[in-house]
C-alpha cells in the first residue's frame, strides 16, 4: 500500500517511476512504440513484480506526456510543463528556479517562483533544433554513440562555429565538414554549443532567473559536454540531478496530490 | 501551358476541392454535434456551410457581391450603393495547397489560403465573380494582395480598387487624407454601379442598419463578458456576417442571444488577442477549449472587432454622414499595423485593472508580422503588472496540436498561480 505509479508518456521513451512517500524506489523507461498503454502497462507490471508488490499496493497512477491521454487506466493526467515544475522543484528542495528540458522532439524553459510554482515557459516551436531527435540524427550522421559525445567533446579545445540547429541543414553541414576531414571531436563540441547558444536564445534575457538554482533534466542532460557548453553560453552554473530523465514521471505523482 | 500541365492542373485542383469540402462538412459536423449546439444557431452554422462564392451570396442578398481584403472599408456605403461586401478570408488548411509553391514560404497563412480558395475558382465556379475587389492597404500582404493574385495565376480581373490607410491615427493631417479616400471609395462604387447620387437619407438608413447590427453583437460581446457564450459560437456568429444581408443577420444574432443567456458562466477567464481566426480553421479555439480555458474576452478582427462600434454625427448632410464614417473606421479600429496604436495595448491591458480576465493568450499566425511585433510590447507591459501572457505562433496545420494543448494545459495551471 502507499504506493503511487508516474509515467511519461513522451515522444521518444516512456518513462516510469514508482515512488513511496515521494521517494523513487524504482524506475526504468522503454522506446516509445505503437501501443503506448499495453507498453507503459509492462512497465508497472515489471516494477509490481521486481519489488514483490501486488496490484493492490498501488494507490493511484499519474500519466503526463504528449502519450497521457491513452492512458485509460491513469488515476489523473497532467501536463508535462507542470509534472516537470513540481517534480524538479520537490527533488531540489526548493532550489530550483529555472528548468532547461531537453525532451525527444521539443524543448522547454520554465522558471518557477519561490513556492515552486509556473512563473513563465517557453517552448520551441514544431523545429527539432536541440532537441533529443537532434542529437540522435547528429549521432547517426557522426557514427558515433551519443554517449560517447560528452568524453569526446571534451578532447577537443575549439568548438566549431556550425551555423546551423536545424536538423536537415545540420546534416548536410556535418557531412561537408566530415569530407574536409575536420576531427569528430570538434564537430561534436560545435553541435553542443550551437544547442547551448539555441538554449540561451530561447531562455531571453528577460528570462534569465534572479536568485535559484538553473536545473537540466531530459535525456540530454546527461551528456556533459551539452552541460559545460551550456554553463559556457550562460555564463552560469546549471544542475543536473541524478536521473534526470525521470523527473517529469516523477512530478506527475506529486500532482496527485 | 501544355495539354498535360492542364490535366495535371486540373486533376490536382478537383483533389484539393474534394478535400476542401471534407475540410468544411467535418467542421460543420462537428458544430453541430456540440452538446451546446441549439437550432438558433443554425443559421449561422448554415451560412458557414453553404458556399463563400459571389453566385450563393448575391443570390442570398439580392445584391451584387464587392470583395474586401480587410474591415477597413466603411461597409455602410457598399450597402447604400445596392452592393454587397464580403471579407475575402481563407480559412482551410487545404486550399493553400495550391497557391503555396508560388508563394514565400513564411506568409500569412490566412492569405495564402485564401489565394488557394480563390484559385480554385470558387470564386467563380457558380459563374458568377465579384463585382469589383476593394483593398485597404493595412498589412503588407494585404498591399501586395493584388500581385501574389497574379503570381498565382489568379486570372480574374474586375475593377480593383485601393483605399490608402494613414498609419498615424491621431494626425490631423491623415484624418483628413481618409476622409479623401472614403470620398474616393464613394466614387469608386458609383462608377461600377452606375449610381451617379446618394440620398443622403439612404446613406443615413444604410448606417442605422449596422448600428443596429452592432448594437446587438454588442449585446453577445456583453454576454460573453460574464463567460456564457463560448468563443467557438461566438466565432461562429462573427465570421458568417459577411454571408447574408445585415438586416436578416441582426434578427438572428437576436434570437440567439437568449440562448446564451441560460447558460452559465465558466472560468478560467482569459483574452484572445492576435491574428484573426476563421472558419474552418477553428483549431486554436477547439484547443482553448480543451485546455479549459474560456475566452471572455477578444480583440481579433475576425470576432470582436467586425464592427468598429458606433457611429456619431449631428451633422446630417451627406459630407457630415461620410465623415462620421470616415472617422469611426479610423479612429475606432485597433489594427496593429496603425504606429500610433497606444489605444490597442490598453485596450488589452485596461480590463485586466478591473479584474476581467486572469491572462492574455496571444495567437499569431506565423508571417503575420504586424501581430507578432506587438505581442512584445504587450508581454513586457502584461508582465510588468504581474499578469499572465502565453503567445502561441501556429500555421494552417493540424501537427502543432499537441504541442499547442501542452502549452496551453500548462498556461492555464499558471492562472491559479
Ligand atoms: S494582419 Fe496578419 S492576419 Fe491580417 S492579413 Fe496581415 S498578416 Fe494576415
Amino acid at each position: 500500500m502507499g504506493y503511487k505509479i508516474g509515467l511519461d508518456l513522451g515522444s521518444t521513451a516512456i518513462k516510469m517511476v514508482l515512488v513511496k512517500n515521494n521517494e523513487i524506489t524504482w524506475s526504468r523507461k522503454v522506446p516509445t512504440a505503437p501501443g503506448q498503454e499495453a507498453l507503459a502497462m509492462e512497465l508497472v507490471k515489471g516494477a509490481v513484480n521486481e519489488c514483490g508488490l501486488s496490484e493492490v499496493d498501488i494507490d493511484h497512477i499519474a500519466a503526463t506526456g504528449y502519450g497521457k491521454k491513452l492512458m485509460s487506466s491513469a488515476g489523473h493526467t497532467v501536463d508535462e510543463i507542470s509534472a516537470n515544475a513540481q517534480g524538479l522543484h520537490w527533488l531540489s528542495e526548493g532550489r530550483c528556479r529555472t528548468i532547461i528540458n531537453i525532451g525527444g522532439q521539443d524543448l522547454k524553459v520554465i522558471n518557477l517562483n519561490e513556492k515552486g510554482l509556473i512563473a513563465d515557459f517557453k517552448m520551441n516551436d514544431k523545429c527539432a533544433a536541440g532537441t533529443g531527435r537532434f542529437f540522435e540524427q547528429a549521432a547517426r550522421i557522426l557514427d558515433t554513440p551519443l554517449e560517447k559525445f560528452g568524453e569526446m567533446s571534451k578532447l577537443a579545445d575549439e568548438p566549431l562555429e556550425l551555423n546551423s540547429t536545424c536538423v536537415v541543414f545540420a546534416e548536410s553541414e556535418i557531412v561537408s565538414l566530415l569530407a574536409k576531414g575536420v576531427p569528430k571531436e570538434r564537430i561534436i563540441k560545435g553541435l553542443h554549443h550551437s544547442v547551448a547558444r539555441r538554449i540561451t536564445h530561447l531562455l531571453g534575457s528577460r528570462n534569465t532567473p534572479k536568485g535559484g538554482d538553473i536545473y537540466l533534466d531530459g535525456g540530454p542532460s546527461q551528456n556533459p559536454g551539452l552541460l559545460e557548453a551550456l554553463e559556457d553560453e550562460l555564463l552560469m552554473e546549471v544542475k543536473v540531478l541524478p536521473n534526470p530523465q525521470f523527473t517529469v514521471a516523477f512530478g506527475a505523482t506529486l500532482s496527485a496530490n | 501551358m501544355s495539354n498535360n500541365q492542364d490535366d495535371r492542373e486540373g486533376r490536382l485542383k478537383k483533389k484539393i476541392l474534394d478535400r476542401f469540402d471534407d475540410e468544411t462538412s467535418q467542421e460543420i459536423k462537428i458544430l453541430k454535434s456540440r452538446p451546446d449546439f441549439r437550432p438558433e444557431l443554425e443559421y449561422f452554422v448554415d451560412l458557414l456551410a453553404g458556399g463563400r462564392d459571389p453566385a450563393t451570396i448575391s443570390a442570398r442578398t439580392g445584391r451584387p457581391v464587392v470583395a474586401l481584403m480587410c474591415l477597413q472599408a466603411p461597409l455602410e456605403l457598399f450597402h447604400v450603393y445596392g452592393l454587397q461586401p464580403f471579407k475575402i478570408f481563407g480559412g482551410t488548411m487545404v486550399a493553400q495547397r495550391l497557391s503555396a509553391p508560388q508563394l514565400p514560404a513564411i506568409m500569412c497563412p490566412m492569405l495564402r489560403s485564401a489565394l488557394g480558395e480563390l484559385h480554385l475558382d470558387l470564386a467563380g465556379s457558380k459563374g458568377q465573380k465579384f463585382l469589383a475587389w476593394v483593398t485597404p492597404t493595412t498589412c503588407d500582404w494585404v498591399v501586395k494582395i493584388q500581385d501574389m493574385m497574379e503570381v498565382c495565376g489568379i486570372t480574374e480581373k474586375p475593377p480593383f480598387h485601393r483605399l490608402e490607410l494613414p498609419h498615424l491615427k491621431d494626425r490631423t493631417e491623415s484624418q483628413d487624407r481618409w476622409l479623401e479616400e472614403v470620398y474616393l471609395l464613394r466614387g469608386f462604387l458609383s462608377q461600377i454601379t452606375g449610381k451617379k447620387k446618394i440620398r443622403r437619407q439612404d446613406l443615413a438608413r444604410s448606417m442605422n442598419i449596422y448600428q443596429k447590427s452592432w448594437h446587438v453583437f454588442s449585446n453577445l460581446i456583453d454576454l460573453k463578458r460574464t463567460g456564457r457564450v463560448p468563443e467557438i459560437w461566438f466565432m461562429v456568429i462573427s465570421n458568417s456576417f459577411f454571408f447574408d444581408d445585415a438586416e436578416k443577420w441582426t434578427e438572428s444574432v437576436k434570437k440567439a442571444l437568449p440562448v446564451f443567456n441560460k447558460r452559465e458562466k465558466a472560468l478560467p477567464d482569459i483574452f484572445l488577442a492576435g491574428s484573426p481566426i476563421f472558419f474552418p480553421n477553428l483549431k486554436m479555439l477547439h484547443l482553448l477549449e480543451e485546455a479549459g480555458l474560456n475566452v471572455v474576452m477578444d480583440d481579433l478582427c475576425s470576432s470582436e472587432r467586425i464592427f468598429p462600434g458606433a457611429v456619431y454625427f449631428d451633422d446630417f448632410s451627406e459630407h457630415g454622414l461620410l465623415k462620421a464614417l470616415a472617422q469611426r473606421y479610423h479612429q475606432g479600429c485597433l489594427c496593429p499595423t496603425f504606429s500610433d496604436n497606444d489605444r490597442r495595448i490598453n485596450n488589452i491591458i485596461a480590463p485586466a485593472h478591473k479584474d476581467l480576465y486572469k491572462g492574455v493568450v496571444f495567437h499569431v499566425l506565423k508571417g503575420c508580422h504586424p501581430f507578432d511585433l506587438e505581442s512584445l510590447t504587450l508581454e513586457c507591459r502584461l508582465k510588468d503588472m504581474g499578469l499572465k501572457f502565453i503567445k502561441l505562433e501556429t500555421d494552417y496545420t493540424s501537427e502543432d496540436s499537441q504541442t499547442l494543448l501542452t502549452r496551453l494545459e500548462a498556461y492555464r495551471n499558471t492562472l491559479a498561480n
